[in-house]
């Protein structure tokens, strides 16, 4: 009789805590840190509202960390995730050498880890990157430009708006800039200008303004990022070279990225080309794959995720401009 | 040495700053001709002049023994308030610059009662309110660029007495600040302060406020470093300002301000600080140096600048030293 007691006691105890248990693996919400370097541009603001709202559609805790440009910062704030057990990780790291050392940090703790639109420095730790193909679309821009240039029938003098050389983004715009230049060998007065901005637009101003001090006879500008635009526009303007397409001073004019600047100089006829990434594509692979292997249970899953991109010029603005992110920006601001 | 030698050997000596100035001029004038135009040295002073105004609030706060880590924060936060008053609450441009400037007036007197008062020290304090200040502009704007009106940004293109307007604010500023530092009372007893607090103190100076006024005025001087800077720019991003207090430090510490206090002018000294770093950075434009380059040389110049100033210091005193024995022997 007494051990008929227990057992119904014990019972009594254990099945609504198996219920109980039951229903709170099936109400537990997955956590997904995201932790991105800055919200400093456009591009950067777009991905970040794209990374989190979706991850909050598909039912996530989301847990944000801006690292405010600051590489320890960055690395410190993962830590801090990885030790709360969150069951994935997301960034935008402020640099590749740290995509990487975070990366190995991510599989050493076992949780799956994806990096948006800045690529590791090496492939040593494994991740979900997804990424745009730079070298691809800074080429396809700056093809155009050279075509643009053709059309004048005389040489011109190339000149890059180089961005931060720690930035694996960076160096491949400067290189698909360089491919261009190498496939016209016949078009160029000489060696293309550099000029450094460390993606900042004060720097970008004073060494812009030297480099046209020192060549004036620069009329074939890329600019690394199209954040950049308003400064060349305030540089170019007093010297009377912000001109449109098909004026006697207009500075054949390329960038990178795809924001809503690009977009309207693009319309306004300012602005050649800009090779733009696809930031809610590369949201969503990332997004995609790590919600995959999260729920499969992946520890270190890893895939490199290209997106192709595309180049948005004056010759096919009006038959692409709804595909690029920064022309639905603007046009969402017109409404 | 006969005294001629001394007098040549001193006068080199306490003028290391302008020769070497002179020198990278010149030397990059050599490797490019064009280097040398009026228009270039125009061109350099000009981008000189925002962080040469930031630095010339930074030499104050260096001369107490102090740091102000804020400035690039404070310079964000009021050009952010100029942008959106301008913007959403249909401000004239004027009223939008005052209301900018005293914000950043707020932010230099948010440190002063924090150092002065509650103890804390400037490096902690002004590092809290570069955090703080960066999270105030971002909440404002929720991270988007402030685009700022056409009216505004002509500004930087006006000419007053023939002279491009940031660089007229920079050269007020500076003017201001030397006689300020050099022919008033209260400018000798900020060097007093910095040399030795304490002393200062026994003597009956008021060192707290002082020190207090020498942050406010790193925090207008910020404030309007980001108007001159905007006027250029026309358009304010998140990272705007960030890293701009390293280069002011850089530009007074190059002009012979000392970052353990009592030593430092605005003029000469910071402003050559500033507009050498500038000529170097466009210089190395100038002649095409390759961009992995570029930092080693920026790095190795300004150590050198530091370097010989730590010299000449040195061999100052030692020359000062013979003089006196000399005096007493005669």
């Amino acid at each position: 009789m007494k051990l008929a007691t227990n057992l119904l006691l014990s019972a009594c105890l254990v099945v609504p805590m198996a219920f109980a248990s039951s229903a709170y693996a099936a109400d537990k919400k997955l956590t997904i840190a995201f932790s991105f370097q800055d919200l400093e541009t456009e591009f950067w603001v777009a991905g970040h509202q794209a990374i989190t709202s979706t991850l909050e559609e598909r039912g996530f805790n989301v847990i944000e960390k801006n690292a405010s440009e600051d590489a320890n910062k960055q690395l410190e704030q993962v830590k801090s995730v990885i030790a709360q057990g969150v069951d994935g990780i997301i960034i935008i790291p402020k640099d590749g050498e740290l995509a990487v050392t975070i990366g190995k940090l991510a599989n050493q703790a076992g949780i799956p880890y994806g990096v948006f639109n800045r690529p590791p420095s090496s492939k040593d730790a494994k991740a979900l990157v997804a990424v745009a193909d730079n070298r691809k679309i800074s080429a396809e821009a700056a093809g155009f430009m050279a075509e643009q240039a053709k059309k004048l029938g005389r040489k011109v003098t190339p000149a890059i708006l180089v961005g931060d050389l720690g930035d694996p983004n960076a160096v491949e715009r400067r290189q698909g800039f360089l491919d261009a230049i190498e496939a016209n060998p016949d078009l160029w007065t000489g060696a293309p200008i550099e000029i450094p901005t460390k993606w900042d637009a004060n720097t970008a101003l004073a060494n812009l303004q030297s480099a046209l001090q020192a060549n004036p006879d620069i009329d074939f500008l890329f600019v690394s990022s199209d954040f950049l635009f308003p400064v060349v526009k305030s540089v170019l303007a007093p010297l009377g070279k912000w001109e449109k397409s098909g004026s006697d001073n207009h500075v054949i004019l390329g960038g990178v990225d795809g924001d809503k600047t690009a977009c309207k100089l693009l319309g306004d006829g300012y602005l050649d080309a800009t090779g733009v990434q696809d930031v809610y594509n590369e949201a969503d692979l990332v997004l995609d794959a790590i919600t995959e292997a999260v729920k499969a249970g992946e520890k270190t899953p890893e895939k490199w995720m290209l997106d192709p991109g595309f180049a948005l010029t004056l010759g096919n603005y009006d038959a692409k401009k709804d595909d690029m992110w920064g022309c639905k920006l603007l046009a969402q601001k017109g409404k | 040495m006969n005294t001629l030698q001394v007098w040549v050997v001193r006068t080199l000596l306490k003028n290391t700053t302008i020769i070497l100035f002179l020198l990278l001029f010149v030397g990059f004038g050599l490797l490019a001709p064009n280097f040398l135009s009026l228009r270039n040295l125009e061109i350099i002073i000009s981008n000189a002049s925002y962080i040469g105004i930031i630095a010339v609030g930074m030499t104050f706060v260096l001369l107490t023994g102090g740091i102000d880590l804020s400035v690039g924060s404070v310079m964000y936060v009021s050009a952010v308030v100029v942008g959106l008053l301008i913007e959403n609450y249909d401000f004239s441009i004027a009223a939008a610059l005052m209301v900018g400037f005293l914000a950043g007036l707020a932010f230099g007197l948010f440190n002063a009662v924090v150092i002065t008062l509650l103890g804390i020290p400037p490096f902690i304090a002004t590092l809290v309110t570069m955090i703080a200040g960066r999270g105030v502009g971002l909440l404002l704007t929720r991270s988007a660029a402030v685009d700022f009106p056409d009216e505004l940004t002509m500004l930087s293109a006006v000419r007053v007495f023939g002279i491009q307007l940031n660089i007229f604010i920079f050269a007020l500023v500076v003017l201001a600040a030397t006689v300020f530092l050099m022919l008033t009372a209260s400018g000798r007893r900020l060097y007093a302060v910095g040399n030795d607090p304490e002393a200062a103190r026994k003597a009956g100076i008021n060192a707290t406020a002082l020190i207090a006024m020498t942050y406010v005025i790193s925090g207008g001087c910020a404030a309007l470093a980001g108007f001159v800077s905007i006027s250029q720019l026309g358009r304010v991003n998140a990272g705007f300002g960030m890293g701009d207090e390293f280069d002011a430090i850089a530009a007074a510490v190059l002009g012979g301000a000392s970052l353990f206090g009592g030593v430092g002018t605005a003029f000469p000294g910071t402003v050559l600080g500033t507009i050498m770093i500038q000529m170097v950075q466009a210089g190395l434009v100038f002649i095409r140096v390759d961009l992995y380059i570029q930092p080693i040389v920026m790095g190795g110049i300004i150590f050198f600048a530091v370097f010989l100033d730590s010299f000449r210091r040195v061999q100052l005193k030692k020359l000062e030293r013979r003089n006196i024995m000399r005096l007493s022997d005669s």
